[in-house]
């Protein structure tokens, strides 16, 4: 097996960064979030290099294994952090977050990271733009599962330490938006390319089928704002939900049940 | 009158409301979600979804297995209301533009997913799809659904990596309508030939047997596969017309293929001589020649078989296609204009409730 020690220390460097957002959440000492943001800025920038040159080795954006996915989502969903945390200054939500992010981290590491050669069916910009779109909005709705719970911790603590509710709720709500309008380019892309490659462009496979319940299931998020009554709590319950569909779709499918989609 | 108005009201505002668009789309989300388990643990019913139009597919199906497939018109009718719903969300929009312009994004979102559901609903009524057709270089083949439209394979060449592994399948293809070229171009993997709704699909390729190589007395090791033509010693040409792997001779003495492998080969041919005279019939290899090729010494004595390759085409029909594509576009434009709506309104500071 090739060599892993970089994405080992991307890994510590995402580590320490929850670790000194763990110490803050029991210290409350400003430097420790500080450290934590620059620690996931390093870890983003590591995580951008590897990306970067497992792509030009390969000649095409590496996403078709469950270690490349897994890679991917996780460098979206750091990156995603990065954006909210520069804008909002959310701070604690770093535990949540890049907490997650470690776990799918984690489980790629013991995985095989060597590049598969590229099967022609693939190779097609189409694919790239779907891949990319899919798991940039798989990572906002990663996001604002994390904020759900978030929202929901806070509503019971009230801790200052923790962000507003107000903050979580806007945050929350952007998250589920800007997935929303990543995942619909995704699927434009996948439809446009399973029309040329297959002639039809939606098939009744198991994992498209769920695609579009994802779709379709945050399509009705953005509309849930709306609804007084389901402004805050109820919106954190349904960002949880409805990660656990993109988990489904993501993971389930292919460990679960068996699916013919091309990327299984 | 006022009772009149008042019911239409109300139907309108059903049709712009929001909790009816919350429903239905739970609805279609439960159902979709259990039947893609039903999917799943019944591939004897669901595993050829694909191969058909949903509409034929169904037909089929629930013949098969109602108990398996009722959710799927279901489904069909919670869709069907939802863009009923999305339709009468966007009326109001238009007719309150002046107001609400600002809202382009979110709108042309709703557009895009109306159009792709008519696109679909059409495609699938009105489209076809069919298993592939094999053709070999130089046949053509008259579309079953589509008799007006002929499809001609003019070459076909399969790439391979180094372990065999099909690599590509290019097919030169050309679309003749009523015999007239409408359509030429290269089909390979991820660039199929659209027109017309119809999209033709690279989807496999199959050995085949393209030829023989024969011994022909005075000429030599010739290679024979249709349209090629010998020049014998005495100054006659012998013509390949057709070539079938496997042929039979019916009780009236006509000769019809038997089947696609390799069994009782026979071949067309036509013998000019230099005089004028011509010949033209069949020649069972395995049999004794017919008594026109003996006499005129032009006998081929076949060798071994020439392999070739056949492609093998998807060519399904989808007039909703174009429609959906527009909604895809549609869609995208929203997303970007609406992504751009959001943060000003955001910079703004003011909260948009219902
Ligand atoms: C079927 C009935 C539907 C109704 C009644 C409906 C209604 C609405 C309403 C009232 C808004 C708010 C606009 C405003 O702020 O003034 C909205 C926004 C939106 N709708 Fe729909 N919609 C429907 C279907 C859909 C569908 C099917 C989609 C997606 C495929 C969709 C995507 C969106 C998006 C992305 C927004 C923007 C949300 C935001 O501003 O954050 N809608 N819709």
């Amino acid at each position: 097996m090739p060599d892993k020690s970089l994405f080992y220390l991307l890994f510590t460097l995402y580590a320490l960064a929850v670790s000194g957002y763990a110490a803050n959440a029991v210290l409350r000492r400003e430097w420790l979030t500080r450290a934590g943001l620059g620690l996931v800025a390093a870890g983003i920038l590591l995580h951008t290099g590897l990306l970067a040159q497992r792509w030009l080795t390969a000649g095409y954006l590496p996403v078709t294994n469950l270690f490349a996915t897994l890679f991917f989502f996780s460098w979206a969903l750091a990156l995603t952090f990065l954006y909210f945390e520069l804008r909002y200054r959310l701070g604690a939500s770093g535990l949540f977050v890049m907490g997650l992010n470690l776990l799918l981290l984690g489980s790629a590491l013991p995985r095989d990271p060597r590049v598969p050669p590229l099967i022609p069916a693939l190779d097609t910009p189409l694919f790239e733009l779907h891949i990319i779109f899919s798991f940039t909005g798989y990572a906002m709705f990663a996001m604002a599962f994390a904020l759900g719970v978030l929202y929901l911790a806070q509503a019971r603590l009230a801790s200052g330490a923790l962000p507003e509710l107000s903050l979580l709720r806007r945050c929350n709500e952007e998250a589920i938006f800007l997935g929303f309008g990543l995942f619909t380019l995704c699927m434009v892309a996948g439809s446009i390319w399973a029309h040329i490659a297959w002639g039809y462009w939606f098939s009744w496979n198991v994992k498209a089928v769920w695609s579009f319940l994802v779709w379709l299931f945050y399509a009705g998020m953005c509309h849930a704002k709306f609804v007084r009554r389901w402004q805050g709590g109820v919106y954190a319950w349904l960002s949880i939900a409805g990660f656990g569909v993109v988990l489904f779709t993501y993971l389930g499918i292919g460990l679960l049940l068996e699916s013919n989609h091309p990327l299984e | 009158m006022a009772d009149q108005r008042s019911l239409l009201q109300r139907l309108w505002d059903l049709g712009c409301s929001l909790k009816l668009a919350i429903y239905v789309a739970s609805a279609a989300t439960a159902l979709i979600m259990g039947g893609s388990l039903a999917m799943h643990y019944n591939r004897r019913v669901f595993g050829n979804m694909d191969a058909a139009t949903i509409t034929v597919w169904f037909a089929d199906a629930w013949q098969k297995a109602p108990h398996l497939t009722w959710w799927l018109p279901l489904t069909a009718v919670c869709l069907a209301i939802f863009g009923l719903n999305t339709f009468c969300c966007l009326c109001d929009w238009l007719l309150h533009l002046k107001a609400r312009w600002r809202k382009t994004g979110e709108y042309l979102i709703h557009t895009g997913f109306l159009l792709l559901l008519i696109g679909y609903a059409w495609g699938n009524v009105a489209g076809f799809r069919n298993d592939p057709f094999r053709l070999a270089p130089g046949e053509t083949l008259t579309l079953p659904a589509l008799p007006a439209y002929t499809l001609r394979l003019d070459d076909f060449n399969p790439t391979f990596s180094p372990e065999g592994r099909p690599l590509d399948m290019v097919s030169e293809v050309t679309l003749l309508r009523g015999g007239s070229e409408v359509a030429r171009g290269t089909v390979r993997i991820n660039q199929p030939l659209l027109h017309d709704g119809l999209v033709i699909i690279a989807t496999s390729l199959d050995q085949r047997l393209a030829g023989f190589r024969c011994f022909i007395d005075g000429a030599g090791m010739v290679d024979l596969f249709p349209g090629r033509s010998v020049r014998l010693p005495d100054g006659s040409t012998l013509g390949v017309m057709t070539l079938l792997p496997d042929a039979r001779r019916t009780a009236d003495g006509r000769v019809l293929p038997a089947g696609d492998r390799l069994g009782n080969p026979a071949m067309q041919l036509l013998l000019h001589h230099p005089d004028g005279r011509t010949w033209q019939g069949w020649y069972f290899l395995r049999e004794t020649p017919p008594a026109a090729l003996a006499t005129a010494g032009a006998v081929p004595q076949p060798m071994e078989p020439l392999a070739g390759y056949a492609s093998l085409l998807t060519v399904n029909r989808d007039p909703g296609a174009g429609l959906a594509l527009a909604g895809g576009i549609a869609m995208t434009l929203g997303v970007l204009f609406a992504l751009f709506s959001f943060y000003r309104k955001r910079a703004r500071g003011d909260r948009p409730q219902l």
